[in-house]
């Protein structure tokens, strides 16, 4: 790249000692066990919103999800209206109000003790707990591999070195200074991100001719679909694929679906409703969080769809071609090739706060899923601060572990994964956690069973993205998918998420049929 | 005149004519106007609420 590779290291390294300093500020305020853990419930609402959106929002929406924008086109952007429609709206209004009050009312301080209090239940603080072990560090393999790629194409830095230390650095203060500060260096990467994407949809627009003009040259590339993409459904970059195709499928359930409803079951932004003191924090957040979300996903997925205009128009190729037919390239591949210098130091540092803010508080979920509640089911004693801080250490090694094993273009395919599992397992148990005066512990574990075994089986044998790579489709009954299409492409979640709902109306209707009752021995 | 109408549709949705992105983008950026909106009207509501 172009960039003064001095002038690169040196604004990082201001940036760095910025994450430092402010790491540093967390460790001094960490004194107690819910200082590390929740924050000491003293979060400011701005710091709550940027940190919210900060999480939610990893390389993997602008990098991951912009390239399949310039793959897929602009229908992305239902991606954005669910995003900001539930990912913060309803997410906070219906379901952020009520688990603070739930979490401040039982001192619950993780999702998993949130859950496993509510229903009295350790296998479900258990269970909650070993999806979260098993489940997260792909999710955050990922985001370690896109950090390190990052690094490695940035600062010359050689990948493993850059995976290490990009862990290394992330892990310093997450260990250190718990949540407190995760949420402050999150606020800043935050605040970072904001610049970064405000400048890229500005500069886009200006590079392209204008608003209305670069949408209609979009348009115009309808022509130009390859016939592969063609015969799935593609009918251009500024219009949705046909409807049923299977691109449309992949859009809808995968994309839009699995990411857009998968969030609200997501361990690591649910925590952060429980950091705050009052309700009022958690209405201001949402002043924040809206736009927030907005400017980061809405604006990947424009620039992301945009950058075939951008590639056509400068090298007669389309982005996916320009960027060596790796999804994941073809955001920075744009950003190196049409942004001015010190922009392409400013949306790298954006990216790289990207993954940082998302990186350090899936160490810190991951680490208390086992150095909490594991800890805390196993022993039958609240455990100390210095066995979360080791149970952190333990995944994050385990994490860097699993990045070493993960195929190329997995940074979104990983989020989706990640987002499915979560929310098939956890979300109907946890909206009746939340919304039942009386809630039933047998239909909450049978719909958490349920949801987690239908979302393995159909993403181990059906759904072929995921069912082809495992190979264990192919090994026990010699195809990479049991099902034809268009089940193949066909979302994990779609299936797996409503069967769960069902499995726990289910179970309440029979127990409200015998007149049982929903408790189940602890 | 079907010229003049076909470019004020194009200028009005900013170039893009498939209504289903038109309607994505509108719902996007419509849900957080209504994220400030409520954030503005609930501002000083639930402070005195601790949860216990």
């Amino acid at each position: 790249m172009a960039v003064d590779p001095l002038t690169l290291v040196a604004v990082t390294a201001v940036y760095l000692l910025m994450v430092i300093g402010l790491g540093y500020i967390g460790y001094k305020k960490t004194k107690e066990h819910d200082d590390y853990l929740v924050a000491g419930r003293k979060i400011h609402p701005v710091v709550l919103a940027l940190s919210y959106g900060a999480t939610f929002i990893s390389t993997s929406a602008i990098v991951g999800f912009g390239g399949y924008a310039a793959y897929l086109g602009m229908g992305v952007i239902w991606l954005t209206v669910l995003n900001v429609g539930i990912g913060i709206l309803l997410a906070f209004v219906i379901f952020g109000k009520k688990t603070r009050e739930i979490g401040h009312r039982l001192g619950a301080v993780t999702f998993p003790d949130l859950m496993g209090k509510q229903y009295s239940s350790r296998f479900i603080q258990s269970a909650s707990s070993v999806i979260i072990i098993i489940g997260m560090p792909l999710y955050t393999a990922a985001i370690l591999i896109g950090g390190a790629r990052f690094i490695e194409t940035t600062l010359n830095v050689p990948y493993d070195s850059a995976l290490i230390g990009f862990a290394a650095i992330v892990a310093a203060y997450v260990i250190l200074g718990g949540l407190i500060a995760v949420m402050y260096t999150d606020a800043l990467q935050g605040g970072i991100m904001l610049v970064g994407m405000t400048l890229l949809l500005l500069l886009t627009y200006i590079h392209l001719g204008g608003v209305v003009e670069a949408h209609t040259a979009l348009q115009a590339l309808s022509d130009q679909i390859p016939a592969s993409l063609a015969a799935g459904g593609h009918t251009g970059w500024a219009s949705m694929p046909a409807f049923a195709s299977p691109i449309w499928l992949t859009l809808i359930t995968s994309i839009v679906l699995g990411v857009g409803i998968g969030v609200l079951a997501q361990p690591q932004l649910i925590v952060r409703f429980m950091t705050v003191a009052n309700t009022k924090a958690i209405h201001r957040a949402v002043a924040v969080g809206g736009p927030f979300i907005l400017m980061m996903t809405g604006v990947a997925f424009t620039v992301g769809a945009l950058t075939n205009v951008y590639f056509i128009k400068t090298q007669g190729q389309l982005a996916l071609t320009a960027a060596g037919g790796n999804i994941d390239s073809i955001i920075p591949a744009y950003i190196n090739a049409s942004m001015p210098d010190l922009f392409v130091i400013i949306f790298m540092l954006a990216l790289l706060a990207a993954a940082m803010s998302t990186l350090s508080s899936l160490f810190h979920t991951m680490g208390t899923a086992v150095g909490y509640d594991l800890w805390t089911v196993i022993r039958q004693e609240r455990c100390s601060m210095r066995v979360t801080q080791i149970g952190t250490v333990v995944m994050i090694i385990a994490s860097v572990i699993v990045a070493y094993g993960l195929p190329g273009s997995i940074i979104a395919r990983a989020t989706v994964m990640f987002m499915g599992l979560c929310a098939s397992a956890f979300l109907p148990a946890y909206i009746h956690a939340l919304y039942s005066t009386r809630p039933s512990t047998r239909a909450a574990i049978i719909s958490l069973v349920v949801g987690a075994a239908v979302w393995f089986i159909w993403t181990a044998f059906v759904h072929l993205a995921e069912s082809k790579p495992l190979g264990l489709s192919g090994l026990l009954f010699g195809a990479d998918a049991v099902l034809g299409m268009p089940w193949q492409v066909v979302d994990p979640l779609v299936i797996a998420l409503p069967l769960s709902f069902v499995a726990l109306a289910g179970v309440l209707l029979w127990e409200r049929i015998a007149g049982k009752s929903g408790d189940v021995p602890a | 005149m079907v010229k003049k109408l076909n470019t004020a549709r194009c200028f009005l949705m900013f170039g893009i004519t498939d209504i289903q992105i038109v309607i994505g983008y509108l719902l996007a950026i419509g849900f957080a106007l209504a994220c400030i909106v409520y954030g503005y009207v609930n501002w000083h509501n639930g402070g005195e609420d601790h949860g216990s």
